[in-house]
């Protein structure tokens, strides 16, 4: 919603007259409004203003969609992204969703980045593009191509043979975060270039990953001042408005700190779990190679349902 | 005593599922727990806290639905209300699917047949209405402009006689963080999270009074529940709900002008419900 006073020159009728009047729109009752708007001199410019004033909010505003139309979009848009984790995909249901935002938490060598690197180097495959937020120097090209190697028998060694796996890493783009107002930084780029269809290729983008979240909010938080978490929050909207306008899967990971009675609690605390979609919980036993997820939150899947899978390393 | 007699007597007439469907057909109360301890009627605002997850959501799902149906289509009786709904989705976290998933079910099972019935699906699914909003300014923006487009929804055909709002809280750290960006300083006393919840209950009011309906909001619990038994650290915003020894705290967060509008409270936790009534 814009300010008042760039309001003024396609709508002549708010004039600094109007803008002195009537500060704040929003946060006044309209009826109490046209009632104090009487009690003045210019009283039916300023009703004429009020109605137009009106119509630009009703005019922007999105029509109401009804069942129908968010299930044809659903169905057309928000497809679903394999990753080739088998412990993801079985609980989800065949993989990511686009236009929602996913949660892996874990402790620390339990699976998370290994989980990133596989669905990014899947989705690549598969002709989309990623694009993936490193916060921790955990990105490892190499273990991109051997995953792409290991299931489509692109060869590494071989000159000839580059060509294809080159193509598949290409659609991978890489960037290192440090902190919070970076990120911030870097989603308002992505959302003009999208907007603005800058990036019109073959390969939309498809997947964006975050590894991790949680350790650039986690220095924010905390503190007397709300500020931290509404960044936390605001970043959230952010992403989850990225993912439903352009119909992206948002994958993001988040570490585990002490609860209470000794157990460990995902970090980033309780108003983060109003954020993602659905919660996914990684542990592997340790000197192990099998993994467990269980759901944490799921829209329909009841919390606790497990799954393991093998990871090869 | 003749055998038949007896077993006839032991296996009952019948199943608790038959006579659940039968008085959920015959009779149309809003049978989803928690609502069903309460007396609602339209005008009533109804808040449903807990943390999460504890399928809030899934409740007004289902409200919706019973909502939605008619009271009886093609002869088969479904006991719905034959009304339009709107979800303001304030967490941007609904999924379609899982609606219209659970509006199947419900179809499929109040048909003998057993199938979905595909032009009650569509009426039913062309019912609920759905808006999103990602800050306050575009849930106030909604709220003003709702007054007009309801009025065209009720000249269109059945009018919305449900409001539901998933997380009414869900702007609360981003308000209180905002400032006022003014340079007339004197006159901004209040605080932009007061304005705004005072802003978002008048709208609301005036919209019963045109509108009327029932709004059903939830909240999650964002201070964390802490399970105590001694009660040292008592906040002056609390609430206290006891069951059975334990003693269940959660703050409350949302101003005191939206508590003057509530009319029911309702808590739950993974195991434990209870209801709290504000006259």
């Amino acid at each position: 919603m814009a300010p008042l006073k760039s309001m003024e020159k396609d709508h002549p009728l708010i004039d600094t007259h109007f803008q002195s009047f009537f500060e704040d729109f929003l946060l006044y009752d309209l009826h109490a409004l046209i009632a104090s708007a009487d009690n003045h001199s210019s009283s039916n410019t300023f009703k004429q203003g009020i109605d137009q004033l009106l119509s630009v909010i009703d005019a922007k505003l999105p029509s109401l969609r009804n069942g129908l139309q968010l299930l044809q979009d659903a169905e057309c848009n928000k497809l679903l992204l394999p990753t080739g984790f088998q412990g993801i995909d079985a609980l989800l249901g065949g993989g990511l969703r686009a236009g929602q935002l996913t949660e892996l938490v874990g402790p620390s060598s339990s699976g998370k980045t290994q989980a990133c690197l596989t669905s990014a180097s899947t989705v690549a495959k598969n002709g989309g593009s990623v694009i993936y937020f490193d916060t921790g120097n955990s990105f490892s090209p190499q273990r991109i191509a051997d995953l792409v190697g290991q299931t489509s028998g692109y060869v590494v060694g071989n000159q000839a043979e580059l060509g294809p796996l080159q193509r598949v890493m290409e659609r991978i783009l890489c960037y290192s975060v440090f902190d919070i107002y970076q990120l911030f930084d870097m989603l308002q780029q992505l959302k003009i270039n999208l907007k603005s269809k800058i990036v019109e290729s073959d390969h939309r983008i498809q997947l964006l990953i975050i590894d991790s979240i949680s350790s650039l909010i986690t220095p924010i938080l905390g503190g007397s001042g709300p500020q931290g978490h509404a960044l936390m929050i605001s970043a959230g909207y952010l992403l989850k408005k990225l993912a439903d306008d352009h119909n992206i899967a948002v994958l993001v990971t988040n570490h585990m700190v002490a609860g209470e009675g000794g157990t460990s609690k995902p970090a980033l605390g309780e108003s983060w779990k109003s954020v993602p979609h659905i919660r996914l919980l990684l542990s592997r036993e340790y000197g192990s190679n099998v993994c467990n997820i269980s759901t944490l939150k799921h829209p329909s899947v009841a919390s606790g349902r497990a799954a393991k899978c093998t990871m090869y390393l | 005593m003749e055998k038949g007699g007896v077993k006839a007597w032991i296996d009952g007439d019948e199943t608790a599922h038959d006579m659940l469907r039968r008085i959920s057909a015959v009779r149309s109360t809003l049978l989803v727990p928690p609502l069903h301890r309460v007396p609602l009627r339209l005008g009533n605002v109804v808040e449903i806290v807990g943390p999460s997850p504890s399928a809030k959501t899934l409740i007004l799902i289902q409200v919706a639905i019973s909502f939605v149906l008619p009271r009886e289509w093609n002869g088969v009786p479904y006991g719905g209300f034959d009304h339009s709904v709107l979800f303001l989705d304030l967490d941007c976290r609904f999924d379609i699917s899982r609606f219209s998933q659970m509006l199947t079910h419900r179809i499929m099972e109040g048909n003998a047949i057993g199938d979905c019935d595909k032009t009650l699906y569509d009426l039913c699914m062309r019912r609920f209405l759905y808006a999103r909003c990602s800050n306050s300014f575009e849930f106030l923006q909604t709220l003003k402009s709702l007054h007009y487009r309801l009025k065209r929804e009720k000249d269109h055909g059945v009018g919305v006689h449900l409001l539901l709002i998933d997380s009414i809280g869900a702007f609360h750290w981003v308000d209180r963080a905002s400032v006022f960006l003014s340079p007339k300083e004197t006159n901004r006393k209040k605080l932009f999270l007061q304005s705004v919840s005072e802003a978002v209950v008048q709208d609301i009011k005036k919209l019963l009074q045109e509108h009327p309906m029932l709004v059903i909001a939830t909240k999650s619990v964002i201070f964390g529940n802490t399970y105590s038994t001694t009660s040292n650290e008592v906040n002056r915003c609390s609430r206290n709900v006891t069951r059975n020894p334990q003693q269940i705290q959660y703050r409350e967060y949302m101003p005191s002008v939206w508590q003057s509008l509530l009319i029911f409270l309702i808590y739950g936790a993974p195991s434990i419900l209870a209801v709290l009534c504000y006259t």
